[in-house]
């Protein structure tokens, strides 16, 4: 049994009091089989009458059972149509179709916004999943990153509408090409082009392998993991030209010999994963704690104190397990200590390699921590159709913690992106329900001073007293602890919401 | 032997395409021209090395699969007829 709830495959009533639909989302439209709609606390899936009986096969399938029992697909329950048509608030619901519940994986993390080995993990999901797909008679029709969450760490195949009876002479995967172009060669392009993976942000389906081929050296394209994907696909690519028609696919007379076929083919994708995925990644923010000579062991100490600290308060006020976010979480000292402490931890960084040591540590601990490689002052933008297929960064983040952690983070914005404390507080108080834990940076540190650079008229003159003025408007000071290096703890406590609507930031940089 | 290594995998695709035939792909996510063709090739090489593969098992397996072989083939199975079912022997 997984974190995520498995419930038994029965009909149910929805709950008619349930939170509205996040009105930014559009319900999903490119599966012919289906579409998706986000709930506050829930995803509910329409089948379309035409694909009712394959679902219902896999949905009944000992297949589906598995899967969800070892926590790899998303669990599925059966509504009752003439009740949500009822409910009136579902357009959809009058078109009819088979109607399904999932729970939400909160906040959705985009594959953009994963490491590099958040995308391993989610190919390798892929093709567990395909494997067992194959052995069971059935076939995966679609195979993009797209179909994959990550809950915690853990990754979750969330499209159950992906699965179609096979035919069981047939040797092609269909949906090869696609994971190909959406997961193996994003990661190739990475590794050996230096194209970061949040660029597929831009390429929903992915890269085209002739992309590749123009791109890499001569040489790179005879590397065995790629010769067969990107070089021989682009010849052949240019022999037979596009048609436009269905090209022509090789079967087996025998079922048993088209099975071991697939199966060698995921086995060669998982080997070609696995070669172009790499080793952990490093950068300079990824030995950051180790490396970091402003701190001395007495102040780390005090600062995993004084949080600590503010984590008990945030447990002793909500029944329910506390939900941090850790913005600028670097490799996670402080997310895991949330976590630690039994709250739900959303860690933001724009270092995707420090971030990825936090996720592999959160995965081997199995700590509810999600990793979202972004930059807050630079968040992911919301895309696809109409900008509603994928929500912006702050649009899944606004006003759902109960604690936000800006720990050394400040001085960041305020210098590198030249964002006045004004703008912070109002940010922190969009994001935060209660409590918001500020890390302090004088003038006088040596990091503020390496990003001060000459412009000490604009910055130089800064103290507490100025953040705590522009935090004012949205924020109570609680609590304070001075570090013995010079930085300042402030705990903050959020004003009501009319405090926060009616004070507009000002224009000065402070 | 030089000619011989030059064949042998030509070969191989020739004898694992002679084992496939051809039918048409259509699918909800596009299969890609190259891609599917280089499925076809994969596909032709796995069934080249499972044929082959199952072929030399024979080899060397034969006397010993003739023995039980030539015993089903001398005594005749007989089944105890369902309800409703007449004897093949009737």
């Amino acid at each position: 049994m997984t974190d995520l709830e498995c419930r038994p495959l029965e009909s149910s009533r929805p709950n008619p009091h349930r939170a509205t639909a996040s009105s930014n989302f559009e319900p999903t439209f490119r599966d012919p089989a289906g579409q998706l709609l986000l709930e506050e606390d829930c995803a509910l899936r329409r089948v379309r009458p035409a694909a009712i009986e394959e679902a219902l096969r896999f949905l009944n399938s000992p297949l589906r059972l598995e899967l969800e029992r070892d926590g790899n697909l998303i669990p599925s329950e059966i509504l009752e149509t003439d009740s949500l048509a009822g409910a009136g608030s579902i357009p959809q619901a009058a078109e009819g179709g088979l109607w399904l519940r999932h729970p939400r994986i909160d906040p959705i993390s985009y594959p953009w916004e994963w490491t590099r080995a958040q995308w391993r993990a989610a190919a390798e999901l892929t093709l567990r999943i395909a494997g067992k797909a194959i052995s069971a008679g059935w076939m995966l029709k679609d195979s993009t990153p797209l179909n994959v969450l990550f809950s915690g760490p853990r990754p979750v195949f969330v499209d159950v509408l992906s699965f179609e009876k096979r035919d069981p002479h047939s040797t092609v995967w269909l949906a090869y090409g696609q994971f190909v172009r959406t997961f193996l060669l994003p990661l190739a392009a990475a590794r050996y082009l230096g194209w970061p993976l949040e660029t597929t942000l831009f390429w929903r389906d992915g890269y085209e392998p002739a992309t590749l081929y123009r791109a890499l050296p001569a040489w790179r394209r005879l590397h065995p993991a790629l010769l067969d994907v990107v070089t021989m696909a682009t010849l052949f690519e240019g022999k037979s030209g596009k048609t436009g028609k269905a090209q022509p696919r090789p079967s087996a007379a025998d079922p048993e010999l088209a099975a071991h076929i697939l199966h060698k083919r995921l086995a060669r994708l998982g080997r070609q994963i696995r070669a172009v995925a790499g080793d952990s990644a490093k950068s300079q923010w990824s030995r950051y704690e180790q490396s970091a000579s402003h701190y001395r062991p007495a102040d780390i100490e005090q600062k995993k104190q004084f949080v600590s600290g503010v984590l008990e308060r945030a447990h002793s006020a909500s029944p329910r397990p506390a939900r941090v976010l850790d913005i600028g979480a670097n490799t996670g000292t402080y997310s895991l200590l949330a976590a630690d402490a039994g709250a739900e931890v959303v860690s933001l960084d724009s270092d995707s390699a420090a971030l990825e040591t936090l996720w592999r540590a959160a995965s081997k601990r199995r700590k509810p921590v999600t990793t979202l490689v972004a930059n807050i002052a630079r968040p992911t933008p919301a895309a696809g159709w109409k900008n509603r297929e994928q929500l912006s960064l702050l649009d899944r983040l606004a006003g759902k913690f109960d604690l936000v952690l800006m720990l050394a983070v400040v001085h960041h914005l305020l210098l590198r992106e030249q964002v006045p404390l004004a703008h912070i507080g109002e940010l922190c108080a969009a994001l935060t329900r209660r409590w918001l834990v500020v890390e302090w940076v004088p003038p006088s540190d040596p990091m503020f001073q390496e990003w001060l650079r000459g412009r000490d008229h604009l910055y130089g003159h800064l103290t507490e007293h100025h953040l705590n003025q522009a935090f004012a408007p949205f924020f109570a000071g609680v609590d304070r602890c001075a570090l013995e290096n010079g930085r300042i703890l402030l705990l903050f406590e959020r004003h009501g919401r009319e405090a926060a609507v009616h004070s507009a930031p000002g224009d000065d940089p402070a | 032997m030089r000619l011989l290594l030059r064949i042998l995998p030509l070969a191989l695709i020739l004898l694992g395409a002679s084992l496939l035939f051809e039918q048409r792909a259509y699918a909800y996510a596009d299969p890609g021209t190259g891609l599917l063709a280089i499925q076809a090739v994969g596909s032709a090489l796995v069934a080249a090395g499972w044929y082959l593969r199952k072929k030399l098992y024979s080899l060397f397996h034969r006397t010993a699969a003739a023995k039980p072989e030539s015993q089903e083939l001398s005594v005749p199975e007989l089944s105890v007829p369902k309800d409703g079912e007449g004897s093949p022997l009737q």
